[in-house]
């Protein structure tokens, strides 16, 4: 260790009482930067991985719409996938019909319904049991129908894998009769990407949905998801545009415009993020620069010693200097463990959001930008203590020596 | 995402702005319900200012409304321009609104007899708990909650942001705290040969960490004023700022007596147990030791 090393440390454990504190406030600020910029970059990067789970990187949805989030259908679907599954530069397509139907006798009265094609799907991933039957695949119209659930579908209802129950649609209040209805059977159980954890849900294949909702969804679906033969982002953009001019009747949406949608509506939090981590960086300088300051005003005539023994002007500052690095690093490496703690604790917090995907994050931990954040906030402590450091290499020798020793 | 189930649909709009001249508003009573009556031959729909400003359009002019995008559809007239109300849960989303008909919407929607829900209003007396269970008695197909229970489930968005609001207020307040903490044990550390000059005077201990403590006080009062205000400008900024940026008279920053109070305690109670800890270090440090000799 170098002397001005030995010399810096010695300064910092002088006052261990006050060192202590100032490592604490650069910990909880440096804790708070790391948060913010989690949150920043978080919510896009979740939802980026979210959209990309199964590879699909274009939604195509009802006309103006958003995918799920109106009621809307596209009718004339069978064409529209006909023609996206024609085109060489798509490699999938998956059509998806959601609606919500009725569960006559089960604790609860209705289950939201995914109409999918199971080879193509990317809703779900099957995590016990058996997948719904491929597309052509042919049953018997009596045959109970395989369905696969999500998990609080089967705590809520009761049920296990194996059972069967009644779905139906066309629901008449005043008859108490129901225009349709199919025996289903609880085949197997996925974790579906996009609904909430806590929303029952159950996936049954599109055909059937169709058949189920009658004539007027016997062509329809909610949305239909695609997958670029090349992944880079000029061949997805040239697909989508592909798509928009071609589909009058529906949008395209790519995963970024998708990602700056969202980011669009849940902008509040990273403005918040943003103002909170100035805020952070700010109380970090103040911090180490009014210790600094205030360290060396102490300690004038001992700097006015080390001066007039031969010191050069350049160590006076570089040994000032170390003190509000160490300071900073010392707090840097505490808020990093603390910032991970409150993130978790955060993100906690805010995944109570209702209608939240249950594989979406707020805080995501992303080593770049964590890094930066907190280089940041080294570069912003040790610049906070730059000016008493060259106050300090600058105090006229004689007079601090004798105000030292007159008092 | 979730399958909503409000009356939203994919509406195409092509704006006829009407070149006829501005009709008058037709007010509320062109929306009341039209069982019994004949409907007009050209309906009316009330949209939301922000679609008024955005499209350009007035009480008056024509438009066309459709169920399906691609469609002719109808043409309506909009009889009234209204504010949304300052909904959280709606904040961000930037979509625009209309009212219609009940029976104008079935119809554009081809539903026929159909709603998502509707309210049920129990003569005085009536407990709410029975209605609700004699109608869920009789429920095929729906179920009925109270406003009560609907309402706690829709704000629970809102109960979220408080929630984290809180969670980050906390750090932010240990933060500070902290900041205030080291400020003020340097502030009184720095006046060592002051008090030292006291103590050698013939000052008691016991004054002497007084004053500090009544110093130490009234910084932390009038630090707390001053953080007062620019918390109260910077909850204007924000509120200007966000109040643009999502179109609404929502309230994102506010600065309430019970803030200022709970702000002024807490650092009034930090500030005193800052200064009667340096002081009391400083006091039990001999005077001379405390000069440097």
């Amino acid at each position: 260790m170098s002397m001005r090393t030995t010399l810096a440390l010695a300064t910092l454990r002088r006052h261990p009482a006050r060192t202590m504190l100032a490592v604490l406030g650069i910990a909880v600020a440096a804790a708070l930067l790391l948060d913010m910029v989690m949150l920043a970059t978080g919510m896009s990067e979740s939802f980026r991985s979210l959209l990309l789970t199964r590879g699909y990187q274009l939604r195509v949805s009802p006309k103006g719409t958003l995918p799920f989030d109106s009621e809307a259908t596209i009718d004339g679907a069978t064409a529209i996938v006909q023609a996206l599954r024609a085109n060489p530069d798509i490699k999938a397509v998956s059509p998806s019909l959601g609606t919500t139907l009725a569960l006559p006798g089960q604790t609860f009265p209705s289950v939201f319904t995914l109409g999918l094609e199971s080879d193509v799907q990317g809703d779900y991933v099957l995590e016990a049991g058996r997948d719904m039957p491929v597309t052509g695949d042919s049953l018997s119209p009596t045959a109970p129908l395989p369905a696969v659930v999500s998990k609080s579908f089967l705590v809520r209802s009761g049920r296990q894998l194996g059972d069967t129950l009644t779905v139906a649609a066309g629901i008449d209040a005043q008859l108490r009769t129901t225009a349709r209805s199919r025996l289903v059977v609880l085949s197997g159980e996925g974790r579906f990407f996009y609904v909430p954890a806590e929303t029952p849900v159950m996936a049954l294949p599109l055909r059937d949905v169709r058949t189920l909702l009658g004539a007027a969804y016997r062509d329809r679906m909610s949305l239909a998801m695609a997958e670029s033969r090349r992944g880079d982002s000029v061949s997805v953009e040239a697909v989508r545009a592909w798509i928009a001019a071609s589909q009058p009747r529906v949008t395209a949406i790519s995963t970024e415009t998708a990602i700056r949608q969202v980011e669009e509506r849940l902008s509040y939090f990273r403005q918040l993020a943003f103002v909170l981590g100035a805020i952070s960086l700010g109380i970090g300088f103040l911090l180490v620069a009014t210790l600094v300051t205030l360290s060396v005003n102490e300690r004038r005539g001992e700097i006015a010693v080390l001066r007039a023994i031969g010191t050069q002007k350049g160590g006076v500052l570089r040994q000032v200097f170390l003190e509000g690095l160490l300071l900073s690093s010392a707090g840097i490496a505490g808020g990093l463990l603390l910032g991970i703690v409150t993130a978790r604790w955060l993100n906690g917090i805010l995944r109570d959001f209702p209608g939240l995907p249950a594989a979406f994050d707020f805080f995501l931990w992303s080593p770049e930008a964590a890094w930066k954040s907190l280089a940041l906030l080294l570069i912003s402590g040790t610049l906070a203590g730059l000016l008493p450091a060259w106050r300090a290499a600058s105090i006229p020798i004689v007079r601090s020596l004798r105000e030292d020793a007159v008092g | 995402m979730t399958f909503r189930t409000c009356c939203r649909v994919a509406v195409a709009i092509a704006v006829v702005l009407s070149s006829a001249g501005s009709l008058a508003a037709q007010g509320d009573s062109a929306l009341s319900p039209t069982y019994g009556r004949v409907a007009p031959a050209q309906r009316g729909i009330a949209i939301d200012a922000r679609m008024a400003e955005d499209f350009g359009l007035r009480p008056g002019s024509r438009v066309r409304l459709s169920g399906s995008p691609g469609t002719f559809g109808d043409t309506v007239e909009v009889a009234a321009v209204f504010q949304r109300k300052a909904d959280p849960a709606e904040v961000a989303r930037r979509e625009y609104r209309i009212r219609t008909h009940l029976d104008h919407l079935q119809e554009l929607l081809g539903l026929d007899d159909r709603v998502d829900r509707f309210a049920v209003g129990v003569r005085a007396g009536v407990p709410v708990d029975s209605a609700v269970a004699r109608i869920n008695h009789v429920a095929f197909g729906f179920r009925a909650h109270k406003s009560g229970d609907v309402a706690v489930q829709s704000s629970r968005t809102f109960r979220v942001v408080e929630r984290f609001h809180r969670a980050i207020g906390l750090i932010t307040v240990v933060a500070s705290a902290v900041f205030l903490l080291c400020l003020l044990l340097l502030s009184v550390e720095e006046r060592r040969r002051d008090i030292a000059a006291l103590r050698l005077m013939g000052i008691s201990q016991g004054t002497i960490i007084r004053s500090i403590v009544i110093e130490a006080a009234v910084v932390s009062v009038i630090g707390s004023i001053i953080g007062a205000g620019i918390g109260w400008v910077s909850s204007l900024i924000v509120n200007a700022h966000f109040q643009q940026v999502y179109r609404t008279p929502l309230l994102f920053a506010l600065l309430t007596p019970e803030i200022f109070a709970f702000a002024t305690l807490t650092s009034l109670v930090l500030g005193i147990g800052a200064g009667a800890v340096a002081a009391w270090r400083l006091v039990r440090t001999p005077p001379l030791t405390l000069l440097g000799r």
